[in-house]
């Protein structure tokens, strides 16, 4: 017992570097993106290799405690009887509850599963985006297919997708009981309030799973609830009611560097979207001009609120350098201090923690920053000039040859901001499947100083051109020197005699 | 034509491997030891051949009824006419006999500046190229200072050269005559020396000037500078065919660059060896102005066009503008 527990210490104290290390903390809103991202509930299961979960049925636990030994104390009788409130909500909603399957059109395999939920008395069922993204995003390849609690199964057809919050309505070939009421009216919910979170998870069948409502989380873009249970993959998409049964939210995420800390889509967007749902005459022809709408509409406001008010200028050493930290855009610093070098080195980077997913390979509408002073008292100039130089450069832009962007153009130029020249390098790569969505990359380095230096990367990942133009002239310009040099007036070569 | 004779036993490549003087005709050939020439080839009869003049003043050699028999350009044949450039195949051996009127091609000017090989040259290559590896170290030192690692690097840099000079000294002693490691090694030094200095000469240029083309491309000048290393290692093995190696060595650097090209093109989709030029020097360094933010904005403006055409395309497809 020694050593897994010590195993499991380890372990945590890894997830806790990980999570002050800035770069794995993102919560993604996404399932399939598992490798990718990090900590989401991946739709796509792991089919065979599961280790068979044999209960034997003849002595349940709960009713036959062992005898507590010599100097324990019986910590079991304190724990409460299992819930007849879960047992009550799952046999009443269990009708209703479905699980979405995304099926190679080709030979009928399935490619990712989750979950989602008939409302009401009618034929429409709620369900994730990133459950049904593989057929909104490649119709032809992926067609969908429902199979409920009692095993038969019938297709399903997309009637709308909301990216921004991962949702989507999907319509199905029978009618719902009526236990799932989608309210008219925001539900209450108080901390600590018990819910219930319904789905398939792992594909090993459906299941219901009590946890805590611990609130809004402010660190994604869009609000999420924070819901203290388990939800596994596959039940992306699944309800999260009340012990009344009123559906508070849709299962969504998890943090895969926590315990337990789960994450809900409020349950007032589902209403906007199914009522977007029921008002059109047909569904879309092709999703991919809406996504794309959407996710210029999610650019708009991303950058109109990066750039509300004037970045926040920090010191870094001899340097000034634009920052925006906020709830959803998180600073992290570094240093080399404990390096056996001849410079320092100091780093601040800020990411959001949240990115848009749009298809397991692909997530977007995201804006992060890294600025680096280098330094040092020691090194001769060009030493300090090759080190500078290996640390600006930069091989590709996201992978090389990805099919989902183009080929990075670049402009390059010798730049002089209001009180500091630099090397600044634009790099911009159009999304091919969505028309006016690029990602922006502005990499400066300073170039006023023999013995320090600047690097600065700013990366805006599907926004407008008009938007990453104002976005990078807003960082580059704020680059800036603490006082002045007397060489470095605009217009005339830094350090030129 | 007249005495004495010489029977010459050549290499595949023309090269006499062996010269045997004969004073009078006719010359017996063959495996046994009653021949004037001796062949020490299985493949060859006891008395395989013999060399008779002919009624023309020529000489003629003829087969003694072998079993392999003598081959003439290819051809099996009974008796052939030798000049002196005629090459006669018995068995397994090459040879041809030429008489001591022969004329010979007059003499080479000697180029050669003898006294610049051996110790010389071959510890001023070595030099340089140790130089050049403590360079590169130097350069890329941002640890605190240990000796060990200068001594790898020096130990890497010599070694390098004389695996390099020591398997085009054995080429040399191949094809030529002597190994002239000395002079392999100075090629050696010497072209690291150049390789080296173009790479912080085009990073210069294109700092100062903001000249990017320098490092977006500066592959292919490096690929000429050891194309022409290799043309002088070539020259020393065999100083004679200068005018070939100028075109094996041209050919060489062509190639060379089209291959960079391709594996750019391929790999990232553009022709340039990089995204950007990275390079970074001591603010000292730069001869042109710097620009207005507006000025930059207006150059990324620009590129929104060619990225909305190069959207349409398939992705292989985007288009190549650098």
């Amino acid at each position: 017992m020694r050593v897994s527990s010590s195993a499991a210490r380890l372990l945590l104290i890894v997830a806790l570097a990980a999570g002050a290390a800035g770069a794995t903390l993102s919560i993604a809103l996404a399932a399939g993106a598992a490798g990718k991202a990090g900590k989401t509930i991946a739709p796509r299961a792991a089919p065979a290799p599961q280790p068979p979960l044999v209960i034997p049925p003849a002595t349940p636990p709960a009713t036959t405690p062992p005898a507590p030994g010599p100097g324990e104390t019986d910590e079991t009788a304190a724990l409460p009887t299992p819930s007849g409130a879960a047992q009550t909500l799952y046999s009443a909603a269990k009708a209703d509850l479905l699980q979405i399957r995304m099926l190679l059109r080709n030979g009928r395999s399935q490619s990712s599963v989750g979950s989602g939920f008939l409302v009401g008395t009618g034929n429409l069922v709620l369900t994730n985006y990133h459950v049904v993204s593989q057929m909104a995003l490649d119709p032809d390849v992926y067609v969908g297919e429902y199979v409920d609690t009692d095993g038969r199964s019938g297709p399903v057809e997309l009637l709308a997708v909301d990216v921004l919050h991962d949702l989507a309505v999907v319509r199905v070939d029978r009618n719902g009981s009526g236990f799932f009421q989608v309210p008219e009216t925001p539900v209450k919910l108080v901390q600590g309030q018990y819910l219930y979170s319904l789905g398939n998870p792992l594909d090993l069948g459906f299941a219901i799973s009590e946890g805590a409502y611990n609130g809004v989380v402010t660190r994604s873009f869009y609000e999420q609830l924070i819901f203290t249970g388990p939800i596994n993959s596959g039940m992306s998409g699944g309800p999260s009611v009340t012990a009344a049964g009123v559906v508070a939210g849709v299962n969504v995420s998890k943090r895969r560097d926590g315990e337990l800390v789960s994450f809900l889509v409020p349950v007032r967007y589902a209403q906007e979207l199914l009522r977007r749902a029921q008002a059109q005459p047909h569904p879309p022809r092709s999703f991919n001009p809406l996504i794309g709408q959407q996710l210029l509409q999610h650019q708009r406001a991303l950058i109109d609120r990066l750039l509300a008010e004037p970045l926040s200028i920090r010191t870094m050493g001899p340097y000034q350098v634009p920052v925006r930290e906020s709830q959803q855009l998180r600073c992290w610093g570094r240093s080399n201090f404990r390096a056996e070098a001849e410079y320092t080195l100091d780093a601040v980077s800020c990411a959001m923690e949240a990115a848009l997913y749009v298809s397991d390979t692909q997530q977007t509408g995201l804006v992060s920053m890294t600025h680096q002073v280098l330094r040092s008292g020691s090194l001769h100039p060009l030493q300090v000039a090759m080190l500078a130089s290996s640390r600006f450069r930069v091989d590709s832009i996201g992978t090389g040859r990805d099919p989902r962007l183009t080929r990075p153009a670049c402009a390059e130029m010798f730049v002089h901001t209001a009180t500091l020249p630099v090397r600044a390098v634009t790099c911009v790569r159009a999304y091919r499947k969505f028309a006016g969505l690029y990602n922006f990359t502005l990499l400066a380095a300073s170039t006023d100083d023999a013995q320090a230096s600047l690097l600065s990367r700013i990366d805006l990942a599907g926004v407008s051109y008009e938007n990453g133009l104002r976005a990078t002239r807003a960082f580059l310009s704020a680059l800036g020197r603490n006082r002045p040099r007397p060489a470095a007036r605009p217009g005339l070569p830094a350090g030129a005699p | 034509m007249s005495g004495p004779w010489f029977v010459e036993l050549l290499a595949r490549n023309g090269d006499v491997l062996q010269r045997q003087r004969v004073d009078r005709l006719p010359i017996r050939i063959g495996r046994g030891y009653g021949n004037d020439v001796i062949l020490d080839d299985d493949y060859a009869a006891a008395s395989h051949a013999v060399v008779e003049p002919d009624p023309a003043g020529g000489l003629v050699l003829r087969d003694l009824g072998s079993r392999n028999g003598i081959v003439v350009a290819g051809r099996r044949a009974q008796e052939a006419p030798l000049s002196g450039d005629t090459v006669v195949r018995i068995g397994h051996t090459a040879l041809r006999v030429r008489a001591a009127d022969w004329p010979v091609a007059p003499e080479l000017p000697d180029r050669t500046f003898h006294r610049w090989e051996g110790g010389l040259p071959g510890g001023l290559g070595l030099a340089l190229a140790g130089a050049g590896a403590l360079l590169v170290r130097w350069l890329t030192d941002t640890e605190f200072f240990a000796p060990a690692r200068y001594a790898e690097a020096l130990a890497g840099g010599l070694a390098a050269a004389l695996l390099w000079a020591g398997v085009w000294a054995c080429a040399n002693r191949l094809f030529g005559r002597h190994a002239r490691l000395g002079r392999h090694l100075f090629v050696f030094g010497c072209g690291v020396t150049a390789v080296l200095a173009w790479a912080l000469l085009g990073g210069t240029l294109g700092y100062a000037f903001s000249a990017e083309i320098f490092t977006h491309y500066g592959s292919h000048v490096a690929t000429a500078l050891l194309a022409g290393m290799v043309y002088f290692h070539l020259c020393t093995v065999r100083p004679r065919n200068r005018v070939r190696y100028r075109w094996v060595c041209g050919g060489l650097a062509v190639l060379g660059s089209g291959l960079i090209l391709a594996g750019n093109l391929q790999r990232t989709g553009r022709l340039s060896d990089e995204l950007y030029m990275s390079v970074l020097l001591p603010p000292g360094a730069r001869v042109s102005p710097d620009h207005g933010v507006d000025e930059f904005m207006r150059d990324v403006e620009a590129m929104q066009g060619p990225l909305d055409r190069s959207r349409g395309r398939k992705p292989g497809d985007d288009e190549i503008e650098d």
